[in-house]
């Protein structure tokens, strides 16, 4: 692969060459940075195992390209041209910008470049050349994978000149997302600075983890609800929409019409791409480079240092729950501990926060569920029990914190547990298991109280307290049969221990029991207020045991 | 004959003096350590030397060349050692080693051959074909020494080269060091570390918020310090004697 892209450079060897350039030197950079583009691993595909000699970009470049034939087929399949292109447009504007917000961004922001590269004898302009064809590779993987598809039953369905036009807009589109991201960097690098962009690449990372595990389950079923056969009729505003314009750029040679409305959009789909690469080249890009540059060393201190001046006159949010939430002092600073650091590490965010999206996942799949269409089983919704899903689901998704709130990459910090005089372990544990449940659990739970008393209405309230005393006795369950790990102190991508599967079985059983019981007891208010003080009474054991943990049982 | 002269330079960041009119010129085949508190303009010097940084006031010249316009004659001529461990660590040393070594115009035979031979003299033969991720500082500095050595270059400039480095790597490298200079090439070093400086430098230099405060051999600068060793002088010379004064303070923050 590599090499077919590096020869296919070669054959622009004349136009490259001279003016400054180096093309053998040129091609070296280009040669390794395409190499260490596989090396690279994808943003996206974090959760799978981490394998030193697998191809990321290759199985990335599958992905997209799998996606990318399945919408592709949807040309084929559907006869409404104009909406399907419509469709397929918008489909390669947004997965081509959050490719590369996403993953292009390391390689954009990098400046190790600046000093492996810049101390050796290597001039400017070849150092902008290789960036510049290194990007165009980059680009040009992307597009192939994601509009191959599209465009193959394109050609198929529609023939030669339909086709061609297709990967002319295909292209128009591309240089679009590449600008918009541009743009939106430079935005955000005018108001912030690296720091400020990297956590904002974070959440686009998070969002793009989630659209895709909620596209993945809920457009299959969305499917047969929205009729994609109707005819999208174009209102005034949707002309401002570029994939519209593309779409209808497209079909003009599709139908060889060429009147006001498709001349205009033709217009535009050339000059708004092209003007804002011209802009782009000849004064965004120069600005670009020196601030990427400048925001070598001298980052953010300042900013840091006032921020934390302010907090602790206040005394931050969690150490105010901390005084009231625990007891000793050891407990406290695991609370406050455990908030902060699974607020600001972007290994806990990126694995924690998608596992939210399975929510939304699961109130599809559970609450809503059912053959008939989704209209109708929502309007159905308020005579059914199935809050009670809404209650637990919670649980499910916060549950896994408390696994992901060990590993840390600086676990080798943790040396400080064991040099400072610990006596109970115990503290540690309890403190960070109150601070997560309380920082994940609480907000959720209210957010899912408030969806489903909009829907069933007051009558939930019962069952919603009784819920809160069950779901936070199956959350210390889950943390008391489990392995005590001190928070942040395992290594990433160890192993799980073997032999758990009992215990698992244990826990699943518990929890299933209490929802068992919840099920039976469902909106008779006496009775769960009288169950109430049994939860009560397990959880102020189970919190007696947590807190007596000696060291013999944490696990190392 | 000089191979470094720099002449009035001037380095202005933000409105701030980085660098107040540095005039300095150096000798071939000299080992010359540079010294100063943090943020005293060290890296900065070296940065423009080696023609990274072009955006400055005043006249530098390298090998008899002009930073500004031969940038690229120079570099191929120098060998320059950063200190912030900065390597595409999804390389392997031998990937990291060809790549830089081609930049330098080299070719592939003969940087594999120096390469591995320079590796294994590093103890790193077994660590070769590994990626650098998971190296520590210590093995990443001596894939970053050999990087910035292995075109054999007439000037050496190492930003804290020691930093890391196990007590025997230390020895190693200071030992290199001694040797290079015995073939005449000159070495331009920046540390904290004073007794290395003071042991292996030929001529000591100390800036301190972008000027030369001191200039000589550590004999000299002994008798314009009037006190023992490199450390003494430096506090002395850069005017922060309050140490005895704040370690009093915190120890007393302590005790409270």
């Amino acid at each position: 692969m590599e090499k077919i892209l590096l020869r296919l450079v070669y054959l622009f060897r004349p136009l490259i060459s001279g003016r400054g350039i180096d093309f053998e030197k040129m091609l070296v950079i280009v040669d390794t940075k395409l190499k260490m583009d596989q090396r690279r691993v994808y943003m996206n595909w974090r959760q799978g195992k981490r394998k030193e000699n697998s191809n990321h970009l290759m199985i990335a470049l599958f992905f997209y390209g799998f996606m990318g034939f399945v919408m592709g087929s949807i040309i084929y399949l559907i006869d409404n041209f104009l909406t399907i292109m419509i469709f397929t447009h918008a489909y390669i504007l947004f997965m081509m910008a959050m490719i590369l917000i996403t993953d292009f961004s390391s390689v954009l922001l990098d400046t190790t470049d600046n000093q492996v590269i810049l101390p050796r004898p290597v001039s400017s302009k070849t150092l902008f050349m290789a960036r510049l064809i290194h990007i165009l590779i980059y680009l040009f993987q992307f597009t192939m994978a994601i509009a191959a598809g599209s465009v193959l039953f394109t050609f198929l369905k529609y023939g030669m000149i339909t086709g061609i036009a297709f990967v002319f807009t295909t292209v128009l589109t591309v240089l679009l997302a590449v600008f918009l991201t541009y743009f939106l960097y430079l935005a955000i690098l005018h108001i912030s600075n690296e720091q400020r962009i990297r956590e904002i690449i974070t959440y686009f990372q998070i969002f793009m983890m989630v659209f895709f595990t909620i596209g993945l389950q809920v457009l299959p079923r969305l499917l047969n609800v929205i009729d994609v056969r109707q005819v999208v009729d174009l209102k005034g505003y949707m002309y401002a929409l570029p994939p519209v314009w593309m779409a209808l750029t497209v079909d003009a040679f599709r139908l060889m019409q060429f009147d006001s409305v498709h001349i205009v959009m033709m217009v535009l789909s050339f000059l708004i791409p092209g003007s804002g690469f011209w802009i782009l080249f000849k004064y965004l890009a120069p600005g670009f480079a020196k601030r990427i540059t400048a925001l070598q060393g001298t980052s953010n201190k300042t900013i840091g240092e006032e921020k934390n001046f302010g907090k602790i006159e206040r005394g931050s949010l969690s150490d105010r729950i901390a005084e009231i939430a625990c007891n000793t002092p050891a407990e406290k600073g695991s609370f406050g501990f455990t908030w902060k650091v699974t607020g600001r590490d972007r290994n806990f965010r990126m694995q924690f926060y998608p596992g939210l999206a399975y929510i939304l996942i699961f109130f599809f799949i559970f609450v809503i569920r059912g053959g008939k269409s989704i209209a109708e089983n929502w309007q159905q919704l308020p005579e059914t029990n199935n809050y009670l899903w809404l209650i637990y689901l919670s649980m499910l998704s916060v549950s896994s914190s408390l696994t992901i709130v060990a590993y840390n990459d600086s676990y080798a910090a943790s040396w400080i547990y064991h040099s400072t005089p610990v006596k109970k372990p115990g503290e540690i544990i309890l403190g960070m298991i109150k601070s997560l449940f309380i920082k994940y659990f609480i907000p959720v739970y209210i957010v899912l109280f408030l969806i489903a008393l909009n829907i069933w209405g007051i009558k939930v309230a019962d069952d919603f307290v009784f819920g809160f005393f069950s779901n936070m006795l199956c959350f210390l369950v889950l943390a008391v049969l489990s392995d005590h790990y001190l928070p942040f102190s395992r290594q990433p991508d160890t192993k799980q221990q073997a032999g758990r599967f009992f215990v698992i079985m244990i826990q699943f059983l518990l929890v299933g029991a209490l929802v068992g019981l919840h099920y039976v007891l469902i909106s008779r208010p006496l009775l769960l207020y009288a169950v109430i003080p049994l939860l009560i009474l397990g959880i102020v054991i189970i919190l007696r045991t947590l807190r007596a943990l000696p060291w013999s049982k944490i696990a190392i | 004959m000089s191979v470094i002269t720099i002449d009035r330079l001037c380095k202005i960041y933000d409105a701030n003096y980085v660098l107040k009119y540095i005039s300095l010129s150096f000798e071939a085949g000299q080992i010359i350590g540079y010294i100063g508190p943090n943020g005293a303009g060290k890296s900065t010097t070296i940065k423009i030397l080696t023609g990274i940084i072009g955006d400055f006031e005043g006249d530098v010249t390298v090998l008899g060349m002009d930073v500004r316009k031969d940038s690229l004659a120079i570099k191929q001529k120098i060998g320059y050692i950063p200190e912030n461990a900065a390597l595409y660590d999804v390389l392997t040393p031998v990937e990291y080693l060809d790549f830089v070594g081609r930049l330098y115009g080299m070719e592939k035979q003969i940087i594999h051959k120096k390469s591995t031979e320079l590796l294994h003299l590093f103890d790193l033969g077994s660590k070769m074909d590994q990626r650098m991720s998971g190296f520590s500082k210590g093995m990443r500095q001596k894939v970053l020494l050999i990087s910035g050595l292995m075109h054999n270059p007439e000037i050496i400039f190492l930003d804290e080269p020691l930093s890391g480095l196990d007590a025997n790597a230390v020895i190693l490298v200071k030992e290199i060091l001694a040797q290079l200079k015995k073939a005449g090439k000159t070495i331009f070093y920046s540390s904290h570390i004073m007794d290395v400086v003071e042991k292996l430098s030929d001529r000591i230099v100390i800036i301190n918020k972008g000027e030369v405060i001191a200039d000589g051999t550590f004999e000299s600068l002994q008798q314009q310090a009037s006190s023992g060793s490199l450390e003494n002088i430096f506090t002395t010379l850069t005017g922060n004697q309050e140490h005895e004064s704040t370690a009093g303070a915190f120890i007393s923050v302590i005790n409270n």
